[in-house]
């Protein structure tokens, strides 16, 4: 039971290794703190829509499976959305069109139809789980490079730490989207070469 | 066949509904939050490019580049425009406030939503940004090129030469309309 959580960490991790969800990688792993709000929300949406879809897989008639994903991840995206205008605002004006474009994110509509509609509840969650941190873990690793090289600050909820340094001459291309596809290339590459010499 | 395309309508339709429900019940606690905080980050811009006078009554704008504004008195003389203005940056609309003398000089200006790149079109969030604004509108022209900044302003706005666009049409247009009003309510 407990593999159904740790693969989604490293072994099948969504953004190195099976790469789902990068169109949100490369736009939200601007700043760590972005990565973070995102990674949340993802996890939130991961985890119920898992719950919901592996509680209605025999209600939901195949045919039409997709829409009724579709229906159930859309409304939990909403709630994510409405509940970070009101809460966040900072982080929800800095995620952008990306918080609504979680329910078109690969790895949940993956998730639903690779997994949750044909196992039990406690297991989705826990894939749910294992799947939203593996992605946010990878996440706020690229962002993490990415805010620390491209403007040499390091934004967390509540404080901005300065890296000396790099702050006065920020590597720019790092901080733009080409910026983003060179860090997540490197990164895929090394968890590549970890698998290989496995 | 007609029986199983029912069920599968009704089923559809069932999910829907429940969601539609949840969404309407979640709307329902955050919609006066959102407001809230909305009206809360304007009054506070508002407060803070506000040097001198009362703030009045909000008026709608003129439906292109400026969405509202509020007059502001000093002893029942009108001698500023607060405008809240519409632009476009480099990644999405921008919306500034900025305070207006009114001839048109530009007092002080708050960019309050935007979607520019962190670390260059991001950095017109700052308020230093606006400085290279300040006192143009009326003698001296609002700078809307690169070629109308000091040396060192230049340098700033570069590699976010379309937020700077973006945020100096806006002020260009702002300052116009302000001249406009030329002191009417």
């Amino acid at each position: 039971m407990i593999k159904e959580f740790t693969k989604g960490l490293f072994k099948e991790n969504p953004i190195f290794v099976i790469a789902l969800g990068l169109c949100p990688t490369l736009a939200t792993s601007t700043m760590v703190i972005n990565a973070l709000g995102m990674g949340a929300g993802v996890i939130f949406v991961l985890v119920c829509s898992n719950i919901f879809i592996s509680l209605l897989k025999d209600f939901i008639p195949d045919t039409v499976r997709i829409p009724a994903y579709i229906v159930v991840i859309a409304a939990f995206v909403t709630i994510v959305q409405m509940v970070m205008e009101a809460y966040c605002p900072a982080l929800y004006a800095a995620l952008g069109v990306f918080v609504p474009l979680i329910v078109v994110n690969c790895i949940i509509l993956g998730r639903a139809e690779a997994f949750a509609n044909k196992n039990k509840v406690l297991p989705s969650i826990l894939d749910g789980l294992g799947m939203g941190i593996g992605f946010t873990i990878s996440l706020t690793l690229i962002a993490l490079i990415r805010e620390v090289l491209g403007s040499g600050t390091i934004t967390l909820p509540g404080c901005v730490i300065t890296v000396p340094g790099i702050s006065l001459a920020p590597i720019r291309v790092i901080a733009f989207p080409a910026g983003a596809l060179l860090v997540l290339g490197l990164l895929r590459a090394y968890f590549q070469h970890r698998s290989i010499k496995k | 066949m007609i029986k199983t395309v029912i069920s599968i309508a009704l089923r559809l339709m069932i999910i829907c509904l429940v969601a539609a429900g949840a969404l309407a019940y979640v709307n329902g606690i955050t919609a006066p939050q959102v407001a809230a905080s909305k009206a809360q980050a304007e009054l506070d811009a508002l407060s803070v490019i506000n040097q001198a006078g009362t703030i009045g009554k909000k008026v709608e704008g003129d439906g292109a580049g400026v969405n509202y504004y509020f007059p502001v008195t000093d002893n029942g003389t009108v001698t500023n425009y607060i405008l809240s203005l519409k632009s476009q940056g480099y990644g999405g609309d921008l919306i500034i406030l900025a305070n207006f003398k009114a001839n048109g000089e530009i007092i002080d200006a708050k960019l309050m939503e935007d979607a520019e790149t962190p670390g260059l079109g991001k950095k017109a969030e700052e308020s230093w940004y606006m400085n290279k604004f300040k006192g143009t509108g009326a003698s001296t022209p609002v700078p809307v090129k690169k070629t109308m900044l000091a040396a060192a302003d230049a340098d700033v706005i570069s590699g976010a030469t379309i937020t700077f666009t973006g945020v100096s049409k806006a002020l260009e247009y702002g300052s116009d309309f302000a001249k406009k009003l030329g002191g009417q309510q």
